[in-house]
């Protein structure tokens, strides 16, 4: 496996929010985690990141472990983390945000070939590079905010509820854009969403979050049609 | 009132440096350096020491005050402020600590270097005359160094890559860890330069104005005004700040009978800041 969280818990001050989470995925792949507000979803994501410390298991990518390692030698190693809410540096430009996102990099000419890219990708961004990142649209912020991920050159993404708030016509923008990525840079993609027929559409595996807990793990394309999915998470 | 201008312009260069010192540490950290003041009246000391006692260059002597008080920052973040930040769960802790720290530096100073008034020779003699008004070579030096050091500190912070960090830790702490940034090691590198600026600012104005081992408070007060005025962790806030301290510092010198200019200036902060608590150029959340 590429990437696998093995039985992962996680306590926050004695409260157990992760009761052991697997999830596993092949590289090229995109996997999804849904379920409600509270079930550990963006749990699991800041715990692959190192942003909260695991109290067992273990979590390995591309053949190391990583858990415990700090954030920065996780974000080195390629997984990189578009966080809920966007976070992205309200009053720095669009350019000095995708600067950010390269932090780790020393590579000049590498980084100006992905800014680049990126422009391709959001001809938006380009537009707006001097202006304050705090001023773009949510839509606007939430692709500078994959930008910026992407700035890093990861080889897995991790994308928690990048169509929160947004408009229709603008989810199904992220979502192309989401399949783009993967399918151009062969990204591996962890999409955590509380759309979840967006989030079930784009992705090949789906594990469903109760509680803490993996209930349900399946192809996504099996998922749709579950019955207990359908109830809970597409709405009927 | 070209007297004046020459004054103010001078006292808000260095007011500036002061108040910028205070914003980074305060801005990356969320710690209220209570003692910026104290950390000045060390950089004065350490020019006083080598530029004053032992003959050193003066420039040097700037350069030891500005490194030395970097050590400082660096031990006072990486041992005192590093910890205490983690494990405290209310913020009244660090302004503790920091007040601690303040309280530290004063005592050891007064230890070491006794309650004397210190001063040293002027670096540069002349005057020059401006418009009717005159400026002491002395002061000219003060002020283009300081330009100097405010502007180098702008674009440092705008333009380098650990700058750009710092204002991403200033902005948002989570994203910036996921961006890969070590956050302990640009806490200190901030927590240094901001102590350094102190001392800078400590070591220039020890030409102009004597200081001893107390003189930390009242600097301490004057930085925190500057940043009640011009807005708590904004730098355009900070330089106004300390813009506006020095001119109405420079005109109530002039125009006032004595001790009355700060009285007066701490009723206008109080009135001021009713009407307007986050500062001229403060975000309204802080």
């Amino acid at each position: 496996m590429y990437f696998e969280a093995r039985n992962i818990r996680v306590l926050y001050d004695r409260v157990i929010a992760l009761r052991g989470v697997s999830i596993a995925l092949e590289q090229g792949e995109i996997v999804t985690l849904i379920g409600a507000n509270g079930a550990g979803k963006t749990t699991t994501l800041r715990a692959i990141t190192g942003l909260t410390k695991i109290s067992s298991g273990e979590i390995w990518f591309n053949g190391r472990r990583i858990d415990g390692l700090p954030p920065q030698k996780i974000v080195a190693l390629g997984i990189s983390m578009v966080p809920e809410g966007r976070h992205i540096f309200p009053y720095m430009n669009v350019k000095d945000n995708l600067l950010m996102g390269a932090y780790l990099r020393k590579d000049k000419k590498g980084i100006m070939e992905d800014l680049e890219k990126i422009y391709a990708r959001f001809p938006r961004l380009k537009e707006r590079l001097r202006q304050q990142a705090g001023s773009l649209s949510g839509g606007e912020q939430q692709m500078l905010a994959i930008s910026r991920a992407l700035m890093a050159r990861p080889r897995l993404l991790l994308l928690d509820e990048p169509s929160l708030g947004l408009a229709p016509m603008m989810v199904r923008e992220i979502a192309r854009a989401i399949l783009a990525i993967n399918k151009e840079e062969n990204v591996s993609v962890i999409l955590v969403e509380q759309n979840s027929r967006m989030a079930l559409k784009i992705s090949s595996k789906g594990y469903v979050l109760e509680n803490g807990q993996i209930a349900l793990e399946d192809a996504s394309r099996n998922l749709i049609y579950n019955d207990h999915v359908r109830r809970l998470y597409l709405g009927g | 009132m070209s007297q004046m201008i020459i004054n103010g312009m001078v006292l808000g260069m260095i007011y500036a440096l002061i108040a910028l010192g205070l914003t980074l540490i305060f801005s990356i950290m969320n710690v209220v350096n209570f003692a910026h003041g104290q950390m000045y009246m060390l950089g004065g000391f350490v020019v006083y020491y080598l530029y004053g006692v032992y003959q050193l260059n003066y420039f040097l002597a700037l350069i030891a005050a500005a490194l030395a008080l970097a050590v400082i920052g660096i031990i006072f973040e990486k041992f005192f402020f590093r910890r205490v930040i983690r494990l405290a769960k209310r913020e009244e802790n660090t302004m503790l600590l920091a007040m601690g720290t303040a309280l530290l530096l004063e005592n050891l100073a007064l230890f070491s270097f006794g309650e004397k008034q210190r001063g040293v020779p002027p670096v540069v003699t002349g005057v020059y005359e401006i418009g009717g008004g005159y400026l002491p070579a002395g002061r000219a030096l003060v002020f283009f160094v300081a330009l100097f050091l405010v502007i180098g500190l702008l674009l440092f912070v705008q333009y380098t890559r650990p700058g750009r960090a710092m204002r991403a830790l200033a902005q948002d702490k989570e994203a910036t860890y996921l961006q890969g940034v070590d956050i302990n090691q640009i806490s200190a590198l901030g927590f240094a330069i901001g102590a350094a600026l102190a001392g800078l600012a400590g070591g220039l104005l020890i030409t102009i104005f004597a200081i001893n081992a107390g003189s930390g408070t009242a600097v301490s007060t004057k930085a925190f005004t500057m940043i009640m005025i011009g807005g708590a962790g904004v730098v355009s806030g900070a330089i106004l700040g300390g813009f506006v301290l020095g001119f109405c510092e420079a005109i109530g010198y002039e125009t006032l009978p004595g001790s009355t200019t700060y009285l007066i200036i701490f009723i206008a902060l109080i009135l001021f800041l009713i009407v307007r608590p986050q500062g001229i150029m403060g975000r309204p959340q802080g």
